[in-house]
């Protein structure tokens, strides 16, 4: 029994898979239960033959226990999904073939006849950028308001918007048929089917990093005693996000804290050192003094004066001298 | 409890600018000569619940001993800080600033309950001013007997005061110290 079990049964290590194909019910058996029994007891045959072959294998020595390399499947199985459907032409294949306009080969790179230097076709430095253009000749049919190379940009982006236009518009016949390409299928599928029809946005590396950190964080002690896996960053935020001055350090107020102040302090002083010169003040003392020259002045210069007059002024000019003398100690 | 960071510093040294101009490096500096120590320590700013207290170091030093929920308050309140981070001079600060203040005003008898009572300094109860006032500048208001009576900011120049009629504001009120019974809950 045994040797025609190993001739016979076939052992597909690819798929895991043991078959036997002389096996048949001697006779057809009485109920359901019976027919599950005798299944089972086949398969558990199988399973056993499947293990033993397994175990015959030669294994590597891994974490979780002995790792086996599975050979390459024998039994073709059959397709899982449908054979693409082929697309339906677009409008502009269609066009084509109608016309009879065949596809010609481009080159990566042209000659560029403005500069004279081989640039690429697409991409940077390209051949026939509009940004290029340094003169734009006026035509007569031009009116004088325009900007033309606003109007080419502007142009240009229209016949962008028709392109795209037209792809959706093959995207759509082709999902008609039910022949859309694959990539496409899948990210139709990711869509929501209530809520909006927004796709939703990858997330970038940094932003997985910051997610994963975040992540690693929401345990009950905040993630401090769990081991590092190889690889994973220490966090950036260390919970501390705003930076205060000791409260006291030394015998009161610190070095830092001092430097502060006085830089504060320094800088408070300095912006309104304008204002120490008293401008008003400065032009009152010094117009004051230009009256006083110019009475002294016409003082010596009248000769026509009475007894009286010249005793007089002396009295004034001590009093002017003494209160000019005072003001000058008051600065 | 803690100190100041550099952007209230910042809010704190203009707003006590506007009244006592460089006078201000002595508010800073003033030696205290309060508690054990021997050698004079300086005065500090502390915030303590969006209030602006000046202390002196030592005091500093002992009041750390006190738990935040418990500290209610300590040295002098200067001011309060605003939801939206500005500050505010209050009261409490009067004996600080007319010590160093820069622009003085003294009061008639007859408007100082007036003043007292939170309104605005009119040109008929202006007893005397300092010279050299600009307007918008912190101005302290004095009774004729050298008591501080409270603070505003000057509506008018003096050269302008001397044009008014008698009933142009002069100085607006900011606050002053009826406050203590009038207000005696938001101090």
């Amino acid at each position: 029994m045994t040797e025609m079990d190993t001739q016979e049964h076939q052992i597909d290590l690819g798929h895991l898979m043991a078959f036997d194909p002389l096996h048949h019910f001697p006779s057809p058996p009485p109920s359901r239960e019976e027919l599950v029994k005798e299944c089972l007891q086949k398969g558990t045959v199988l399973v056993q033959l499947i293990a033993d072959a397994l175990f015959n294998l030669p294994s590597t020595e891994d974490i979780d226990g002995p790792l086996v390399k599975l050979p390459p499947p024998m039994t073709r199985l059959p397709r899982e999904k449908h054979l693409p459907k082929p697309k339906p032409p677009t409008k502009w294949e269609l066009f084509a073939k109608a016309k009879g306009i065949k596809n010609r080969k481009k080159d990566k790179i042209v000659y560029d006849e403005q500069t004279g230097t081989w640039k690429r076709r697409h991409g940077y430095d390209r051949v026939n950028d509009d940004k290029d253009i340094p003169i734009i000749e006026a035509k007569m049919t031009d009116e004088p308001g325009e900007d033309p190379f606003a109007k080419r940009q502007a142009e240009k982006r229209k016949r962008v918007e028709k392109h795209e236009k037209n792809r959706l518009q093959n995207l759509k016949q082709a999902a008609k048929v039910g022949a859309l390409p694959s990539h496409i299928q899948l990210a139709a599928t990711a869509l929501p089917i209530t809520g909006t029809q927004a796709a939703p946005k990858k997330a970038s590396k940094n932003e997985l990093q910051d997610i994963a950190s975040m992540a690693a964080a929401a345990t009950a002690s905040g993630g401090k005693f769990d081991k590092k896996l190889l690889g994973e960053k220490p966090e950036k935020h260390k919970g501390k996000y705003r930076k205060f001055l000791p409260v006291v350090e030394g015998t009161g107020i610190g070095s830092q804290e001092r430097q502060q102040t006085e830089k504060v302090l320094n800088r408070l002083i300095s912006k309104n050192s304008h204002e120490i010169l008293n401008v008003d003040k400065a032009i009152n003392m010094y117009n004051v003094k230009k009256e006083k020259k110019r009475k002294n002045q016409r003082g010596k210069d009248s000769s026509t004066s009475s007894k009286l007059n010249p005793k007089k002024q002396l009295q004034k000019k001590s009093l002017k001298k003494g209160g000019s003398s005072k003001k000058g100690k008051s600065k | 409890m803690r100190p100041l960071d550099e952007n209230e510093t910042t809010a704190l040294f203009e707003k006590l600018f506007k009244f006592t101009g460089n006078n201000l490096k002595n508010i800073v500096e003033n030696p205290s000569y309060e508690g054990p120590d021997p050698n004079a320590g300086r005065y500090c700013f502390r915030l303590q619940k969006n209030r602006v207290y000046y202390v002196s170091e030592s005091m500093v030093k002992r009041a750390t001993n006190i738990g935040r929920a418990q500290l209610v308050s300590l040295g002098t309140c200067i001011g309060k800080f605003t939801k939206g981070g500005n500050f505010h001079l209050t009261v409490q600060s009067v004996n600080l600033l007319a010590a160093n203040a820069k622009h003085k005003v003294w009061l008639k008898p007859t408007s100082e309950m007036s003043f007292l009572y939170g309104n605005h300094v009119l040109k008929g109860g202006l007893g005397r001013i300092t010279e050299n006032i600009v307007a918008g500048d912190g101005v302290v208001v004095f009774s004729m007997s050298d008591v501080p009576l409270g603070f505003g900011i000057a509506a008018k120049s003096t050269q302008d005061c001397r044009k008014l009629d008698p009933n142009g504001i002069v100085v607006l009120h900011q606050s002053d110290i009826g406050e203590y019974l009038r207000m005696e809950d938001e101090l």
